[in-house]
């Protein structure tokens, strides 16, 4: 198949670092200022579309992008099927348990019947049922951090990069949950069917990934 | 102009269900086309046809696909109390009649079916709640042959279809685990790999493996799933330093099924992937998947389940496919071959000529030719393709323009044309009258 591959990257947080690497790893040219004109670009072979993060799994379960560059956060909430190929090590965050800074929560002492708030109910359901504590979990969808000031729950399940919001909001970190960093996922039938030219996208991004952060 | 809602009465219920789809005239009759096409296929092959429940009890169902697709059931009480599901798949539905009605065989039984299956998926995803499946099972052998004829035959259908030149991608169902099962591992970790490669996740492999005494050979194998592709000369060299006698077990396999699909003419199409991930649980061989090229979806799966009938109290092999009608109808108009609709031809009449008209219509339709009649008397100059004038004479509308011709010209020159291909459409296809 001589056409080149539809990327869906990430518009947000994960925008500049996933541009980044894109050039980096030579795949194309790009910078965020790219997209300010249209959210469709075209460079070289390959088009490269700017969705919001949560829509780049539907974007390639779907097969409107052959694959896509995405946090693993936006992973653990979709329920959708596509290949995850490659940790590309850049959009780091953290999936933690935090509680008010008084709160006996910091202690080790839970109440009993915990309430959480979170973005994350999956992600949420997951760590509960493997620490074996039975939350009560409140769906929320922004501006988790008010909700313990406000009573709404005892904790929050949410995600952090470098502390500061938890800090801000006088929130503290009880327990670790999950961590997420950008990754490379694939439509199932690209994987087949454009083998070499994903490969070549796997392997180029993989290579870059390397060269900045040898393990 | 009357607003819409006006029309029907503001309150009239006019809602669908989400995922759910109205096929109007043209993409139904495509549908239809479509699915006769594999009908006709399947029994050329000598496949008997099957027609089970669109319901079954959540235990029967439940014999067949994992917990994750059970999740995904349209499930409801009976009024005995006892648990029912729409059924998501039809293979089970087939297992469940060899097993009781058909358990005498004659083996190997060849049997298809063609029916809806509902997935209760979530709304505003984009998916597809009810599906169009078309499928075949070859039960009772555990023959090879009969593998590579279920791919050729799965193949050959969406040839009748239209949809030529697919790829076919050929794994095995024994290879992951096989490599795993050899690679002295916990049980713990093995459940991780295997959890995290149906998961098709290479980052979690990846992870699972770092802590464990994996050998190179397969840890590199499993590392690199996804690209573990190719002809047949992949096999030998995932082969080499290879000790696991399942995984080398399946490779050889997979080389004779290469040989045979390329009996079947095939050779072409086929892509081998020792990386090919399905439901372990049920896939116990070789396993396939058809792709289109231009869709984000396999077109057909297919597979060996050696334990399925088992389940069911018949211990007996088995190997099927499934295509899924409404992916090749998707991919028949991104290849701009669903354009064509059902044709037919309108057949007017001048006044005082209805019961001619009517005799002409009866004797198109017997000829084949699909007609339509206008249920009033036309002027001369009306827009239908045949008018009838009397005394056996009919103006025929054809693309060098309005001819009279007796009604046997008529009928004796037009050629059938059957769904979808317009012949009507374009009218130099079957016109009538130029000498």
């Amino acid at each position: 198949m001589s056409r080149g591959l539809c990327i869906a990257v990430p518009n947000g947080v994960l925008l500049e670092g996933t541009c980044a690497l894109l050039r980096r790893a030579g795949i194309a040219g790009l910078t965020p200022q790219s997209f300010d004109a249209a959210l469709l670009v075209e460079d070289g072979a390959n088009r490269l579309v700017k969705v919001r993060p949560t829509d780049v799994p539907v974007y390639v379960e779907m097969g409107a992008a052959d694959c896509g560059i995405v946090g693993k956060d936006m992973l653990w909430e979709s329920h959708r099927d596509t290949y995850e190929l490659a940790d590309l090590r850049f959009g780091e965050c953290r999936l933690v348990l935090a509680a008010p800074e008084r709160s006996p929560m910091g202690m080790g002492d839970w109440p009993p019947a915990l309430r959480v708030a979170t973005k994350y109910p999956r992600a949420a359901r997951a760590f509960f049922d493997r620490i074996g504590v039975a939350a009560e979990l409140i769906k929320l969808h922004g501006s988790v951090e008010l909700a313990p000031a406000t009573g709404l729950a005892d904790a929050i399940l949410d995600i952090t990069a470098t502390g500061g919001t938890l800090r801000a909001n006088r929130l503290v970190e009880v327990a670790e949950a999950d961590r997420s960093t950008a990754r490379l996922i694939v439509n199932q039938a690209s994987l087949k069917t454009r083998f070499e030219a994903v490969n070549e996208v796997a392997t180029a991004l993989r290579r870059a990934v390397e060269e900045r952060a040898p393990v | 102009m009357q607003d819409a809602s006006t029309v029907a009465g503001a309150g009239a219920p006019r809602g669908r269900a989400g995922g759910f789809t109205d096929w109007l005239p043209g993409a139904a009759e495509r549908r239809r086309a479509v699915g006769d096409a594999f009908l006709d296929t399947f029994g050329a092959w000598g496949y008997g046809l099957v027609s089970t429940p669109l319901i079954e009890p959540v235990d029967t169902v439940a014999a067949g696909v994992g917990g994750a697709s059970q999740t995904r059931l349209f499930r409801f009480m009976d009024a005995d109390g006892s648990l029912l599901a729409l059924v998501g798949e039809r293979t089970v539905s087939v297992a469940r009649v060899v097993a009781t009605q058909l358990r005498d065989g004659p083996f190997p039984l060849r049997l298809c079916y063609l029916g809806p299956v509902l997935r209760n998926a979530a709304l505003l995803g984009g998916r597809r709640r009810e599906l169009l499946q078309a499928g075949c099972e070859l039960i009772g052998t555990p023959e090879l042959a009969a593998d590579a004829e279920c791919v050729a035959l799965a193949a050959e259908a969406l040839g009748r279809a239209g949809l030529d030149g697919v790829q076919i991608d050929v794994g095995h169902a024994d290879f992951l685990p096989g490599l795993l099962e050899s690679a002295e591992v916990d049980d713990a970790t093995r459940e991780r790999v295997l959890a995290a490669l149906s998961g098709r996740d290479l980052v979690a492999v990846e992870a699972a493996l770092a802590a464990t005494p994996v050998g190179n050979a397969e840890r590199s194998l499993l590392l690199r799933f996804p690209a573990l592709r190719g002809g047949r000369e992949i096999l030998e060299a995932a082969a080499q330093d290879l000790r696991a006698p399942r995984a080398l077990r399946a490779l050889e396999q997979l080389g004779d099924l290469w040989d045979l699909l390329g009996a079947h003419g095939f050779a072409g199409a086929v892509h081998l992937d020792l990386g090919a991930v399905r439901d372990w649980e049920y896939y116990t061989g070789p396993t396939f998947e058809l792709f289109s090229g231009d869709l984000g979806f396999p077109l057909g799966t297919g597979g060996r389940y050696d334990t399925l009938l088992g389940r069911f109290g018949l211990a007996t092999p088995a190997t099927g496919f499934v295509l899924h009608l409404d992916r090749c109808c998707d991919a028949l108009a991104r290849r701009g071959l669903a354009s064509g609709g059902f044709s037919v031809l309108v057949v007017g009449h001048v006044a005082g000529e209805a019961a001619a008209a009517i005799a002409l219509a009866t004797r198109l339709r017997r000829a084949g030719l699909p007609a339509r009649r206008e249920l009033r008397a036309c002027a001369e100059d009306a827009d239908v393709d045949v008018l009838v004038r009397g005394a056996g004479r009919v103006v025929w509308k054809g693309a060098g323009g309005r001819r009279e011709v007796s009604i046997d010209d008529l009928l004796s020159q037009l050629t059938v044309g059957g769904y979808g291909n317009g012949v009507f459409g374009t009218r130099d296809a079957a016109d009538v009258g130029a000498q």
